[in-house]
């Protein structure tokens, strides 16, 4: 079954709203796309990031089906999507975008800026820990991120209140000119599928945000302003300002709220208070962990204890009044985040403080972070939490500091696990000497560097990498941009790597690579490293839309290490979105083949020929169809990296998983790939171009047509009538920029 | 307008009101699906509410899944998310999972477990360590290739049933999500409720009630490095257990006709998986293969045939004494 929920059409004769509400079944992120759709936003910018990465791909799919109308852009980048998001807002559009973690962080340049110039943007934010080691389960700490950048915040623990509150923040956001952030969990939320209830007509969704208030746009030609100036000491005024739009926003929401309940039978406040009125412990804990410790609660309460947890909806503004109501007389409040600010008191704990002390009060705070990395919290770690807060100073000495961790452990003390194999040396990995000849049987000697991985079966990624990997000798150090190459050879506590890796999130690879290069070429003039080691940078396609710029630096400096991208033609890892490198019509999970969806709108990105332009000494593209060649190409790129230049070599990689090609055809993918010059085969040396194999000249060229119907079924729909011009286009572009490589190849001084 | 919803008893509830089910499968079973299905099902055509969570990570085809459902009566409050870890009813599509991931951890006291094999309840019993309950034992992979369809199927078929889920209105359900393939999906669901062999068991002392266990590795704040950095000479995958990857079925491989040209070699996507010694082809390795077909694609026919063929059956090649000798050595 698709992800899309289901609506079904039986009312909910229980509420006594005003408006009709339908029952919808789907998960947080179908909630977050529904509320999209049905306020019907002029534009939504987007980049993929698990586990927010399916609103964009529903909303997108509503866009094919006819069922939505409105603007969507996928970025190079997340800062890229919300920067569009951005340009979208001064121009006057209604824009919308969604994140969780990393992809925060990438935009967090943009976020201050967005709030500073008043741009109503709403913001979807699936949490997610933010970390090295790579964990993308839920965590709060991309959240705790946003506190003080100027964006009205309402929390959604639950998937009913993530449809709700954007609704509710759209609004809020337009009336102050403010954007809004609606954070709801990632996975405990995103990807708990539940039944809710929606406005049945989008007309009462548009009624309830109301029209756009008309503010000055960048498209307001008789009225020019200049957004975004230079400014030195009035800047401080802008502050003031920001800060009475929360002032005004304050003042506002509970009249918000007020609507929404009477039109959809749903109150809420600005803490919600669940439990006992004279409660002797509570628990005040965000999102989808507060929803779960209601179970708690109630079990307690039955046990004849007064307890309470208190569940924020709104971090900013801060309601300060309304949390110290919330709290009360409780003289113990646990405050358990899913985050830390390492080293210091935590982020709400603090605030609570504060906003408990400026009145005199003296309620007692007990601090814990809790569930960080996706660690599930249940009904019985909420009793364990109010227990503490009910039991203390009571408790034993671990638990009695104020500040701590619930739920971490200390490993096993006698732990000793045996060494499973000798480190590869030198001698061991030398099988290519210069100029002797490929011969297969003797490069079956050559040890794997990488070993036993968790890909999916017939993944091409691995057989490309073997591959190149027999063309390369000696010590190897591998740095892996994020991407299914990097999770399915590194899940803790195991690795696949022989040999030192490193991992350094998803677009940072070559110039954390430049980093390490930089310091083995110091240490090596200093005499301190002996051996060669070469360094080799993998990467998705992906990795090099959102890294291009890294690979462009590295490229100029001309940096001796060499980094190959699997190209497999989307964002894999997260579940097959549009990646620039895709081919036009190409189905995507963002770019859907519908009634008006006709799958990926351009040709596909030609990185080589955009790095041509840096002039690096040797670019190449390789296949596993022609083995001999990319062994080749491997030792060549050796060869340059061992003289001190940069290599870049883009390999065709099959995807069975998101391709829904036959696992076993990998081979005969790649082949007429090749073939059919959709992937040419060719070098770029110090500027002369050379190609590797010309499928014309020996009579095998085949029609594009005959790749893509082989490529599963992200392509084969475009052998249908109703794709004829579209797979039209894509064999005269495929011939015109092999035209050009020939051309290219005849004349080296081109 | 829909009409009332029928209201059916749900056959367990724990102490909040839940009937809670867990499906343990690899990525590609469509295990997810089954579940998405049955829970779309039964909140809109039942007077039930509840939720479908499944445990998430980076998980690829062919890797370990956790799927769960929790139904309850319409009115009950779903507060908790997440999926659950005391199920009353445990399907597991791949029996092969049953050990290496203990299903027996946080299962209920008189239990309902469905399990795709063709072994005996009393055998399966013994594999599970199950306290007490009743165990299915359903053919599903024989129902699936036979009819054309996946191993979700069957099994949602018979957990239907023993859910007291209308038959036909899931029936109906399977029919429409799949619309292409229904006709296949529609034999398959037959062809579980036909019957499979059942047996239950009482609590006899002859095992224990196992709770549910917490991700506590060995290696915690204490004795982690730096980071969480790897140290690969002692944690390096090959010595990993992963259950999956012997579970599909590997390709045959007669080296009496092997020419050792190579070329398996180059395509192969699971390195380790063909075992090389001294320039020669010797064996599959079963640890590392997961079955893609890949090295039987490029394998040269000979006089006498293929040296690499797809395997007849679900059984893989056994390793050879002397394969088995250059693994030990390898590691």
């Amino acid at each position: 079954m698709s992800l899309d929920a289901l609506i079904d059409q039986e009312s909910d004769a229980k509420r006594t709203a005003i408006a009709k509400q339908v029952i919808f079944i789907g998960n947080g992120n179908d909630a977050a796309a529904k509320a999209i759709v049905d306020i019907g936003y002029d534009g939504e910018g987007y980049y993929p990031i698990t586990p927010s990465s399916e609103v964009g791909e529903v909303v997108s799919k509503a866009i094919a089906e006819g069922s939505a109308d409105m603007s969507f852009v996928v970025g190079t980048s997340e800062l890229a999507a919300i920067s569009v998001v951005a340009g979208m807002a001064i121009a006057g559009g209604r824009a919308v975008d969604v994140t969780s973690s990393q992809g925060l962080m990438l935009k967090a340049e943009q976020m201050p800026a967005i709030s500073g110039m008043g741009l109503p943007v709403v913001l979807n934010l699936a949490t997610r820990d933010i970390n090295a080691p790579l964990n993308i389960k839920n965590g709060h700490s991309d959240l705790m991120a946003t506190l003080g950048w100027g964006w009205l915040i309402f929390c959604a623990p639950n998937v009913q209140s993530v449809y709700d509150l954007n609704l509710i923040a759209l609004r809020v956001a337009e009336a102050v000119n403010l954007p809004a952030l609606v954070a709801y969990d990632g996975f405990h939320t995103s990807h708990a599928n539940r039944r809710i209830l929606v406005l049945q007509n989008r007309e009462d969704v548009q009624a309830f945000v109301g029209s756009k208030p008309s503010r000055v746009t960048v498209l307001d030609v008789d009225h020019p302003r200049t957004f975004g100036p230079y400014m030195n000491d009035d800047l401080i005024n802008t502050k003031v300002q920001l800060d009475e739009k929360f002032k005004k926003a304050y003042d506002l929401i509970p009249s918000v709220f007020e609507e929404f309940h009477e039109l959809t039978g749903r109150l809420y406040q600005f803490a919600e208070i669940y439990g006992h009125p004279e409660a002797e412990a509570a628990l005040f804990i965000l999102n989808s962990a507060g929803e779960a410790a209601k179970v708690s609660v109630d079990k307690l309460l039955a046990e004849g204890k007064k307890v309470k947890v208190i569940l924020p909806t709104v971090l900013r503004p801060w309601p300060e009044e309304e949390m110290r109501r919330a709290i009360g007389s409780t003289p113990r409040v646990v405050v358990a985040e899913r985050a830390s600010q390492y080293g210091a008191g935590n982020y709400l704990a603090n605030e609570l403080g504060a906003t408990l002390q400026r009145v005199g009060r003296k309620n007692l705070l007990i601090s814990r972070t809790y569930g960080v990395g996706g660690l599930n919290f249940r009904g019985e770690d909420g009793i364990e939490l109010l227990n503490l807060g009910l039991n203390y100073p009571n408790v034993n000495e671990d638990e009695r500091k104020l500040r701590g961790y619930y739920g971490a452990w200390p490993g096993d003390p006698n732990y000793d696990p045996p060494q499973v194999f000798t480190p590869l040396t030198t001698e061991e990995t030398t099988f290519n000497q210069e100029g002797s000849k490929i011969d297969f049987k003797h490069l079956s000697q050559m040890p794997a560097r990488v070993g036993k991985h968790s890909a999916c079966p017939g993944c091409g990624i691995f057989t490309n990498l073997n591959l190149f990997l027999r063309g390369i000798d000696g010590q190897v150090v591998f740095l892996f941009n994020t991407g299914c190459g990097m999770v399915v050879t590194t899940g803790y506590p195991f690795t696949s790597f022989k040999t030192p890796y490193v991992h350094n999130l998803f677009h940072n690879g070559a110039s954390t690579a430049t980093g390490i290069v930089e310091m083995y070429q110091r240490f090596r003039a200093q005499g301190k490293i002996k051996e060669e080691i070469t360094f080799i940078v993998v990467s998705g396609d992906g990795g090099d839309d959102i890294g291009m710029d890294q690979v462009i630096g590295a490229a100029l400096r001309n940096d001796p290490f060499i980094m190959l991208e699997y190209d497999n033609k989307g964002y894999m890892n997260t579940g097959g979105q549009l990646c620039y490198t895709g081919f036009k019509g190409e189905r995507f999970t963002n770019a859907p083949v519908g009634n008006l969806g006709r799958g990926k709108k351009q040709h596909s990105k030609d990185i080589i020929e955009i790095l041509r332009g840096t002039h690096a000494p040797y670019l190449f593209t390789a296949a596993e169809s022609n083995a001999r060649d990319m062994i080749a190409k491997a030792r060549k790129a050796q060869a340059a990296v061992r003289s001190g230049n940069f290599v870049f070599g883009k390999i065709f990689s099959v995807c069975p998983l998101n391709w829904g090609s036959d696992e076993s055809k990998g081979n005969e993918i790649v082949d007429r790939a090749v073939k059919s010059c959709l992937f040419p085969l060719y070098e770029i040396e110090h500027g002369i171009t050379k190609l590797n194999y010309d499928p014309e000249k020996s009579g095998r060229k085949i029609p594009v047509q005959k790749a893509l119907e082989i490529m599963g079924t992200a392509f084969s729909h475009m052998a249908k009538e109703d794709f004829a011009p579209i797979l039209q286009e894509t064999q005269e572009e495929t011939d015109r920029r092999w035209q050009r490589l020939k051309e290219l190849d005849t004349n080296p001084k081109l | 307008m829909n009409p009332t919803p029928s209201s059916i008893e749900l056959p367990f509830h724990d102490e909040l009101g839940f009937c809670n089910v867990l499906m343990s499968a690899i990525g590609g079973d469509g295990a997810n699906m089954a579940a998405k299905l049955l829970f779309k099902a039964c909140v809109s055509e039942l007077d039930l509410d509840g939720a479908y969570d499944a445990r998430y990570g980076s998980e690829k085809k062919g890797t370990p899944t956790d799927v769960s459902l929790r139904l309850c009566r319409l009115g009950t409050p779903v507060h908790e998310s997440g999926p659950t870890n005391r199920p009353h009813i445990l399907c597991v599509f791949r029996e092969a999972l049953i050990q290496p991931l203990a299903l027996n951890r946080g299962l209920q006291k008189d239990a309902v477990v469905i399990v795709n094999t063709s072994k005996s309840p009393e055998d399966i019993r013994a594999e599970l360590e199950l306290n007490s309950g009743t165990i299915y034992c359903l053919d599903a992979t024989t129902i699936a290739v036979e009819t054309g369809s996946r191993l979700n199927v069957p099994i949602l078929a018979l957990l239907g049933k023993i859910l007291k889920i209308p038959i036909a209105t899931l029936r109906e359900a399977v029919g429409k999500t799949w619309p292409r393939a229904r006709e296949a999906n529609l034999k398959a669901f037959d062809r579980a409720l036909e019957g499979c062999t059942q047996k239950r068991f009482e609590a006899d002392g002859k095992f224990e009630l196992v709770p549910p266990i917490e991700p506590r590795g060995k290696l915690g704040y204490m004795n982690m490095n730096d980071g969480g950095a790897i140290d690969s000479v002692t944690h390096i995958s090959l010595s990993s257990n992963t259950p999956s990857a012997s579970i599909t079925p590997i390709p045959e491989f007669r080296v009496e006709i092997c020419t050792h040209c190579g070329l398996c070699l180059l395509v192969c996507s699971d390195p380790g998986s063909l075992v090389w010694d001294d320039k020669k082809m010797i064996a599959i390795d079963p640890v590392f293969c997961k079955g893609c077909m890949r090295c039987v694609e490029v394998c040269p026919e000979t006089k006498k045939g293929k040296a690499l063929t797809e395997p007849l059956g679900a059984t893989s090649t056994p390793t050879s004494s002397e394969a088995e000798a250059v693994l030990v050595k390898r590691v």
